[in-house]
């Protein structure tokens, strides 16, 4: 499925009257089965595109497109976009197994999978993410990256038509980042789930994604391959930014 | 090792000494009163004064009070809470600070409120009494009363660790199609059921020892009269047996506070329990 925002303007209401825009008249399209960076200093708005994706936060103007679906007046429990937090926003008081297996416990009662089947999904997801024999840990019995990774499977575990990750790896040292960077890639090159992820960090954006977006100030400076960025980047900041 | 902070032993000694003191005098000291007075004719006569009927209305009234306030007052508070942490709205902070008035306003006068609203004179009177609903000087108005003097105390306590807690796992939820009731039950509720219980046996505290706004919407029903003003009652009486009473039912009234004080406390522990009561960590694996 492909994802496509049209014109997409939001201003955040400070304290006072002044508000401050974070996203001018973005448009931007993620092709079906891409796998997206959108890459940008902070504050630069792309975190709050993202979430805009997935509907946890609302446009002023602008529209999102699911394929040829429009879903701008959709709630995020209708959109079920795959989200993968920053912070993993993992549930505390469940267990890993409780935590992945989230998503389909709470599907209504027609479409729920019975136990077994959702025992064996779990299983499965766990064994994805090389976290078998892991089920009965809570999260704050994990590390980071074990952290990162039950996220991604709790995300994955609805199957989703769009993987949205928001700084999927900021929080990791370098690493685990590294090895789950590499992973994340040939679980793309696996699957072609249309994704789209943010970071700060180019080496990243670069190595891992198809295309790349460079986000500043709430605009779209450039969106290209990262060998075209590199060799032409479009304007002062982009050169600037990538430190050409 | 020397401290950044070292008192001098005499202002150490002096505080602790000082605090003490106050402690004896203002609490421990009327403890040992009430229970002096309940017991001083036996065992035999304390549990006739609690058997007595007017002793047994005011227990049964107490209890009814309570058992229908503190859960209105809990999904009250919940729903403030959820409202105020989840949500954006103008007047906000306003909305805080007006939970509290009950905290600052003289329960009589609140009381005088429902009064002037409820009462024959008041600006509801005549159509009430028109539609023989009674609710001065009857158990609604009695409710009505510690409801408004008990409002705030779930709601108090649930805000600022909501506000702790942030909302991301709420978002989590939502993006996995947890629907509100769902996302409530599943993923709210287990956090925040220590402070519910918490602000719900605070809230009982309250409802149960509350004497002046009870006092002004029972007026002087003999058989409206909650422990409290039962107490007041029996203390002003004179009789031969009456002093007792008071002092039986007043203990009753300090047995609650020290199970209240008991599970409170056992709360707060176990709220701190699980830093050190955690299993060990496991080995990293990455």
């Amino acid at each position: 499925m492909s994802v496509a925002v049209s014109h997409i303007s939001k201003r955040f209401e400070t304290r006072g009257h002044r508000s401050v825009p974070a996203l001018r008249d973005v448009s931007l399209e993620v092709k079906t089965g891409e796998l997206l960076a959108l890459l940008g200093p902070s504050g630069s708005g792309k975190t709050t595109l993202l979430r805009i994706i997935a509907g946890l936060e609302i446009a002023d103007v602008g529209q999102v497109f699911f394929s040829e679906e429009d879903v701008t007046e959709k709630s995020a429990y209708a959109r079920k976009a795959g989200f993968v937090f920053q912070a993993y926003a993992l549930f505390q008081h469940m267990s890993v197994f409780e935590n992945i297996a989230f998503g389909l416990r709470v599907l209504p009662r027609a479409k729920r999978p019975d136990a077994a089947a959702i025992t064996k999904r779990v299983t499965d997801l766990l064994q994805l993410i090389q976290l078998d024999g892991y089920e009965k840990r809570l999260p704050s019995q994990l590390s980071g990256g074990q952290r990162q990774r039950v996220a991604l499977a709790r995300a994955l575990a609805v199957e989703p038509r769009v993987l949205l990750l928001d700084e999927p790896f900021g929080a990791l040292d370098a690493k685990v980042r590294r090895d789950l960077r590499k992973w994340l890639r040939q679980f793309h090159d696996k699957t072609h789930l249309t994704s789209l992820f943010v970071t700060h960090d180019q080496d990243e954006a670069f190595e891992l994604a198809d295309r790349v977006v460079i986000f500043n100030e709430g605009r779209i400076q450039q969106i290209g391959l990262p060998s075209e960025l590199r060799q032409n980047p479009a304007n002062e900041f982009v050169r600037d930014f990538l430190e050409l | 090792m020397k401290r950044a902070t070292t008192d001098p032993w005499l202002a150490r000694y002096l505080l602790i000494g000082v605090t003490l003191g106050f402690i004896l005098v203002f609490l421990i000291f009327p403890v040992c009163v009430i229970l002096i007075e309940a017991l001083r004719h036996g065992l035999a006569v304390y549990f006739s004064a609690l058997s007595a009927d007017h002793s047994i209305n005011a227990i049964r009234m107490t209890l009814m009070v309570a058992v229908t306030v503190v859960p209105l007052n809990t999904v009250f508070g919940v729903c403030a809470a959820w409202a105020i942490t989840h949500f954006k709205f103008p007047g906000k902070s306003l909305l805080v600070s007006m939970i509290e008035i009950p905290l600052w306003v003289s329960p009589v006068v609140g009381g005088l409120v429902f009064a002037l609203i409820f009462g024959r004179q008041g600006w509801l009177g005549k159509w009430l009494e028109a539609h023989e609903i009674q609710i001065m000087f009857a158990f609604p108005g009695i409710v009505l009363a510690t409801a408004f003097v008990t409002f705030p105390f779930v709601a108090r306590g649930l805000i600022p660790l909501m506000q702790a807690q942030g909302c991301a796992e709420e978002e989590a939820a939502l993006t996995l199609g947890a629907n509100g009731w769902q996302l409530f039950w599943r993923v709210t509720f287990p956090k925040i059921k220590w402070g519910v219980l918490y602000g719900m046996i605070l809230c009982n505290a309250r409802a149960m020892g509350e004497f002046g706004a009870v006092s002004v919407m029972a007026g002087s029903v003999d058989d409206k009269m909650t422990m409290p003003l039962q107490i007041e009652n029996y203390y002003q009486a004179l009789g031969p047996d009456s002093l007792s009473r008071a002092f039986a039912l007043a203990s009753l009234l300090l047995l609650l506070s020290a199970v209240t004080l008991a599970i409170k406390i056992g709360l707060e522990w176990r709220r701190l329990a699980p830093s050190y009561a955690r299993p060990p960590k496991p080995e990293l694996v990455h």
